[in-house]
């Protein structure tokens, strides 16, 4: 016996049958061709099971034609390189391809979780809902690892992705989703009057179903016209053609994503580079949808079972890959598209007969089965089916429409069934951005309706399932859209040829086949198979009042799987409807959310991983700090140097180093990342007494003003010392993470509402490198840099300011500190400031210079009392919480913020202020953020009067600080209060002034 | 991702490349008589904010262009934008006639001004 | 003495290999900021007397003269590029001429770097990074305009058909190089933009 005995003799015209391709299917070794899909391949070998139901764990074998699979998910590749829940249908092979089946322990063929199936009494519709309620403790332990083992379809990958991902804009005029038959006719006619269309579609090859079509276009199949409309389309320089790229989401303004698999078929091109996804970014102009439809199952006893196929999947599997389904086969329809497929297969030598739900069916290609020696069942419904892992047999009863019941019934061996319901529109991209759909009677099925953006809806997808009104329908909006683009109106270009196809007889629903024996658990209607709702599931929803469509796709699950109920939506209707005795309007239709098919984390990311996960900004000392082995911290995108620790030393001890550091000798910090911001114009300086609270317009030229700004709220938004450089020229300092939104602040209010300000204001932050000399010694580093200003106290006093040179370096230089210390922070041009920091190490070496990082510098500052904002301020502090009422002007008129202090909440008398603590045990470190409670209680609720925002472990003091908001605070001096932590230890701590060091700040001005 | 274009320097992108800046035609009364404003004008100043189903007046940046603040018109139902304009301008005349709440006022006391 | 020590912002990076456009960094380039009122007829007239190029008006434009190239970055703001060692005298001298107009010019040449791509496909790399339609025929030579790029604010300045600058925020230069070389890989080419197709409609 050959390794696979379903392959045909002959036929397939996607495959090539010279070229062999090997691939493995849960470790098995099997053979394909080219051009094969997983599932075909695996079909061929005659293995039809491919995996396990989600919540009953029967066994399941492919569906579907190709992305609407909902059964056959399997996971692909090996390794890093794995990748769950691909629809097998749309896998290409390639040599190596390795494929395993999924939700299935601890093998395929016996799986163990099958007992829910014989349990399934207990988990019928909404089951998550009745069971997994009480008690609570079980959640952790029980619940949820029990849902999780056994929901968890494929599994994901542990190591790293090792392929790479990208992102691709493009803007088309025209956007044409699908390349069958109505997608290409569109495509020429828009392309005819030169406007730029893109035509995507998901498949490897143009055409769409015309392969699977019956009828002529001119003197040619509809397959030979597809590949010739392809050829001129591929002649047009104003064409773009994307396959393997499914259209996934529509959003506002013809703004669509699409995911293309580059590189998935052919691991020869991601050895050579290509990225394996590419997510497309489009924006359209006008959006033609030419998305076809997808055919529906009918819901029948155990229609769930391997061999199980909806008629174009087999009309499929025997056109385009030269496999037979099985050996005999029953096609089960109600509507005359499902006879191509048992003609096909009577061609193909396959055993065939046809059971219909109508009554008399009668149109051409009925005719031609019959004439062809296909015996048809009319009035005849599949009843049961034998076999669990497969097909044995099925029964085909008598029926008649609105009969429940089974009277007559024919037992008929067959080991595959391929059945049809009818045809949904693709609506998916459709709704997705808010488009209206109607009911067709004609169709059984929603189809599109109107919309608010430029987009239209052509043949299948537009419910029209002829080809030549699909082929008008096409031309009609491909010139249309180019029309809308370049406002022309011209006449018709394209010239269609004659249409000959087979007339059809009507279609007639059947949303419920009735079963032998009981409706119970041995006799599952399937409706959303890659969920497991039966029709039964969504009959007991409404018993149980979940009358909204809505809440009974929630109840039950049904729709919501990733394959979001493409074939299961219309036929849960068709149920509900029956059920309800309303029509399926009346029930209406759940929401169709992006994306239609599930796509690649990988892609959504693109390149932005790794190194580019996140934008991480460098100082132009960066390469100095990693070389030193810094410990880096994170403000904002800025990576600052959080503290540099020697060799043994850890993080505490360098910090400590640090810090002692610049109180006993000079420190050296990077302070690149403070905000500069260089403002001038003759209206100036009355501006800055706009936008800060204190006064700026009284700043004398080369001194420096420390500055405070709220938000119209009234709140703490930033701070920083300001110089003022000429009289209508100042220089401000933002924080570091600041910068940005300062300018971007002071322009929206020249803008928009000063707008007579003559001021214009530039950010230069990234202009300088900027350095913080500070320490006793800071001053005679600075004379040793061969400045060519006076460096003396007397002539460079505290919050003075230079410009001048330290050697060849230009820079400027303030007297200014954020530690205490005699202070000089220095700029220059960012592209010097590696040189000017290496040459300040060397000057500074024989005083004993100690680069610190941003923990010291906070230790430093919080000994000062200094706030942070951000830290001592979270959005609702005021200048007066944080105790700095001297900053506020009481003479300015208006400032941001200033009439909002007057506000009533904010002038109550229990706001919090900022104070310092001492612990009472001094080397007792209070936690970050640490709750004040006003009484402590055996357990909480306790009264919260406040928290800290700042602390540590000062080394300058051989003790612990901290500052904190406390209720009334100022009024509370002296006090000790309770911080009760976790684990029942309670520190206490005496409220004291917030400056620690220095009181007098006399090392200031030194 | 809705289409903005800027009324300044022309440029058209995705929203991203632009700033969102909420409600226009907001007053600041600080900026007329600071001393002479009742706790509701300032409270509503600072919070109450218009939020209609349909017209929506607001502001914009031209954050990756030229910088500057613009004002738009737009649909909060069909995102469609139904005007563009400068920031120290008013809608176009048939926009102010459908304007509803705060705004239909305060174009009615630009008009007579 | 103490003599200064200039590295550019991208001095750390190896040239670039395996990218199918190439890439270099540009550090030899000068920028000005300058702002003030293009309707002041004398501001208009004092940066012309140094520049000897008028400041170009229109939105998304520069103009050119000898080493002097004025890139429109607002109505209101432009960014003069001239050789790196000639910017500061350069500033000075607009300081000094637009002395009592209302104006301002700072040198800002350290604040961003300039990352040249150079090759047929250098669009379509900047168009995996960015929303704009480098292939809408209203980019051509001469074209600036700010724009996002990947994660960051950029400035695109397109010099011919096939070479482009990119102009990013000196702290941003590493990330910037990086998003570039990852996204002229050799390999990842766009197919659907193949260079003969680029010139369509």
């Amino acid at each position: 016996m050959s390794g696979k005995p379903y392959r045909l003799p002959a036929g397939g015209s996607c495959i090539d049958r010279a070229k062999s391709i090997s691939f493995s299917f849960d470790g098995k070794s099997l053979q394909g061709f080219a051009g094969d899909t997983v599932a075909s391949a695996v079909l061929a070998s005659g293995q039809r099971l491919f995996g396990r139901s989600f919540k009953y764990h029967r066994p399941r074998g492919v569906v579907g034609l190709g992305s609407e699979e909902m059964n056959a998910l399997v996971g692909v590749g090996v390794g890093a390189r794995h990748e769950p829940n691909l629809r097998a249908t749309q896998v290409e092979l390639y040599n190596g391809l390795a494929a395993v089946s999924q939700n299935r322990w601890p093998s395929l063929s016996f799986d163990i979780g099958s007992v829910n199936n014989k349990l399934s009494r207990f988990f019928p519709g909404g089951f998550y809902y009745k069971t997994f309620m009480w008690p609570k403790s079980f959640w952790k332990h029980v619940y949820e690892p029990f849902i999780r083992r056994a929901a968890g379809l494929g599994k994901a990958p542990e190591e790293r992705d090792p392929d790479s991902y990208e992102h691709m804009h493009i803007h088309a005029d025209v956007l044409i989703v699908g390349g069958g038959i109505a997608g290409l006719t569109a495509a020429e006619a828009a392309a005819a009057s030169g406007v730029k269309v893109l035509l995507v579609d998901e498949n490897p090859v143009l055409g769409g179903i015309a392969d699977l079509s019956a009828g002529k276009i001119g003197d040619t199949t509809p397959a030979a016209y597809a590949a010739s409309a392809e050829a001129r389309l591929r002649g047009l320089s104003n064409v773009h053609i994307l396959t393997r790229t499914t259209v996934v989401g529509h959003f506002h303004h013809n703004y669509l994503m699409a995911f293309e698999r580059v590189g998935d078929h052919d691991p020869a091109l991601l050895a050579a580079g290509a990225p394996r996804h590419r997510l497309w970014k489009i924006r359209a102009g006008q959006v033609i949808l030419a998305s076809g439809a997808l055919e529906r199952p009918l819901a029948f006893a155990n229609n769930d079972r391997p061999g199980i196929m909806l008629a174009s999947a087999v009309r499929a599997l025997v056109e385009r890959y030269g496999v037979a389904p099985g050996k005999n086969g029953v096609v089960f329809t109600n509507n005359d598209d499902a006879y191509l497929t048992a003609l096909v297969l009577k061609q193909a030598g396959v055993g065939v007969r046809v059971a219909d739900s109508r009554a008399r069916p009668d149109g051409a290609l009925v005719q031609q089965a019959r004439a062809a020696g296909i015996e048809v069942n009319a009035a005849s419904v599949i009843s049961a089916v034998e076999g669990s892992h497969g097909v044995k047999a099925v029964k085909i009863a008598a029926y008649r429409k609105g009969q429940g019941r089974v009277i007559t019934e024919t037992r008929v061996d067959c080991d595959f069934v391929a059945m049809s319901g009818g045809w949904n529109p693709a609506l998916h991209l459709w709704c997705h951005n808010g488009g209206k759909i109607k009911f067709d009677d004609a169709i059984a099925s929603f189809r599109p309706n109107t919309h608010g953006d430029a987009i239209a809806a052509i043949g299948a997808a537009n419910g029209t399932m002829n080809l030549a009104e699909t082929m008008n329908e096409a031309v009609a909006a491909g010139e249309a859209a180019a029309r809308a683009v370049n406002g022309k109106a011209k006449a018709s270009k394209i010239k269609l040829p004659a249409i000959d196809e087979p007339q059809r007889g009507a279609l007639e629903p059947l949303w419920f086949a009735p079963a032998t024996g009981g409706y119970n658990e041995g006799n599952k209607h399937f409706i959303d198979f890659q969920n497991d709702v039966t029709a039964a599931d969504l009959e007991l929803a409404q018993r149980e009042g979940y009358e909204s469509v809505e809440h009974t796709k929630r109840y039950t699950t049904f729709g919501m799987a990733t394959d979001q109920g493409k074939t299961s939506n219309i036929n849960g209707l068709g149920v509900l409807s029956e059920a309800t005795g309303k029509s399926i309007p009346e029930i209406g239709i759940t929401t169709y959310r992006p994306p239609y098919t599930p796509y690649s984390f990988g892609s959504i990311a693109g390149a932005l991983t790794g190194k580019l996960f996140l934008p991480v900004r460098r100082t132009p000392i960066f390469q100095w700090h990693t070389e030193r082995g810094a410990v880096f911290e994170p403000v904002g995108q800025w990576r600052r140097a959080y503290t540099y620790p020697g060799a043994g030393e850890d993080k505490h001890a360098a910090i400590n180093r640090e810090i002692l550091g610049v109180r006993n000798k000079v420190g050296l910090l990077d302070a690149s990342t403070l905000g500069k911001i260089e403002i001038k114009g003759p209206d100036a300086a009355e501006f800055l007494d706009r936008m800060y609270t204190n006064t700026f317009s009284t700043l004398k030229v080369g001194k420096c003003r420390y500055g405070l700004m709220m938000n119209e709220l009234g709140f703490l938004t930033d701070d920083g010392v300001t110089v003022r450089l000429a009289d209508d020229h100042y220089l401000m300092h933002t924080t570091s993470g600041g910068a940005d939104r300062i300018s971007a602040w002071l322009e929206e209010w020249l803008q928009t509402e000063w707008t007579h300000y003559k001021v214009f204001v530039t950010p230069v932050t990234e202009q300088w490198a900027q350095f913080a000399i500070a320490g006793p010694r800071a001053r005679e580093v600075l004379q040793k840099l061969e400045s060519d200003f006076d460096v003396s106290n007397e002539g460079f006093p505290h919050m003075s300011f230079k410009t001048g040179r330290l050697g060849a370096y230009p820079v400027r230089i303030f007297r200014i500190s954020f530690s205490g210390e005699q202070s000089y922070e220095v700029a220059t041009p960012a592209n010097l400031g590696r040189g000017l920091w290496d040459a300040i190490l060397d000057a500074g070496r024989e005083y004993g210079i100690e680069p610190y990082g941003t923990e010291a510098l906070h230790v430093l500052r919080a000994e000062k009392g200094y706030i942070v904002i951000g830290d001592e301020t979270d959005g609702t502090v005021t200048p007066f919480d944080v105790g700095l009422d001297g900053l506020v002007s009481k003479k300015k008129a208006d400032f941001i913020g200033k009439r909002s202090l007057e506000q009533s909440y904010l002038k109550g008398p229990n706001r919090k202020q900022l104070v310092g603590l001492l612990t009472e045990d001094p080397q007792e470190v209070l936690p970050d953020g640490a709750y004040a409670v006003r009484e402590v209680k055996d357990k909480p609720p306790m009264e919260m009067i406040g928290q800290v925002t700042s602390t540590y472990m000062s080394p300058t003091l051989g003790r612990s600080i901290a500052m904190a908001l406390i209720e009334n605070g100022k009024a509370r001096m002296g006090e000790v209060i309770s911080f009760p932590l976790e684990g029942g230890k309670v520190v206490k701590a005496k409220i004291t002034d917030t400056v620690f060091y220095d009181k007098d700040g006399g090392r200031i001005s030194a | 991702m809705l289409v903005v274009t800027c009324p300044v320097c022309g440029a058209e992108g995705d929203e991203t490349d632009f700033h969102y800046g909420g409600q226009a035609h907001v007053r600041r009364p600080a900026t007329h008589d600071p001393a002479n404003i009742s706790d509701e004008e300032q409270r509503d100043y600072l919070f109450i904010r218009h939020n209609p189903k349909g017209l929506h007046f607001e502001r914009w940046r031209c954050d990756r262009g030229c910088g500057k603040w613009f004002h738009a018109a737009r649909d909060t139902v069909s995102m469609e934008f139904k005007a563009f304009y400068g920031i120290s301008e008013l809608p176009p005349e048939e926009l102010q006639a459908q304007a509803k709440g705060p705004w239909a006022d305060y174009f009615k006391s630009r008009a007579k001004a | 003495m103490l003599e200064s020590k200039f590295e550019s912002p991208l001095a750390h990076r190896q040239s670039a290999a395996e990218t199918y456009v190439d890439i270099r960094e540009v550090s030899e380039r000068g920028m000005i900021d300058l702002r003030g009122q293009p309707g002041d007829k004398k501001f208009m007239a004092a940066v012309k007397d140094i520049l000897a190029v008028d400041l170009p008006k229109a939105p998304r434009t520069s103009a050119t003269w000898g080493d002097i190239r004025v890139l429109w970055l607002s109505t209101d703001q432009w960014l003069v590029t001239c050789p790196r060692h000639r910017a500061e005298a350069l500033t000075q001298e607009l300081t000094a001429a637009l002395q009592g107009i209302h104006s301002l010019a700072v040198n800002v040449s350290d604040m961003r770097a300039v990352i040249r791509l150079e090759g047929e496909r250098a669009r379509e790399v900047v168009m995996k990074g960015s929303t704009l339609d480098l292939f809408d025929g209203s980019y051509v030579p001469g074209t600036v305009r700010r724009m996002r790029f990947a994660e960051i604010a950029a400035l695109l300045s397109i010099l011919e058909d096939a070479v482009i600058e990119i102009y990013v925020f000196r702290s941003y230069a590493d990330y910037a190089w990086e998003f570039l070389i990852k996204a002229a890989r050799k390999g990842s080419e766009v197919a659907l933009l193949a260079p003969e197709a680029k010139g369509a409609a």
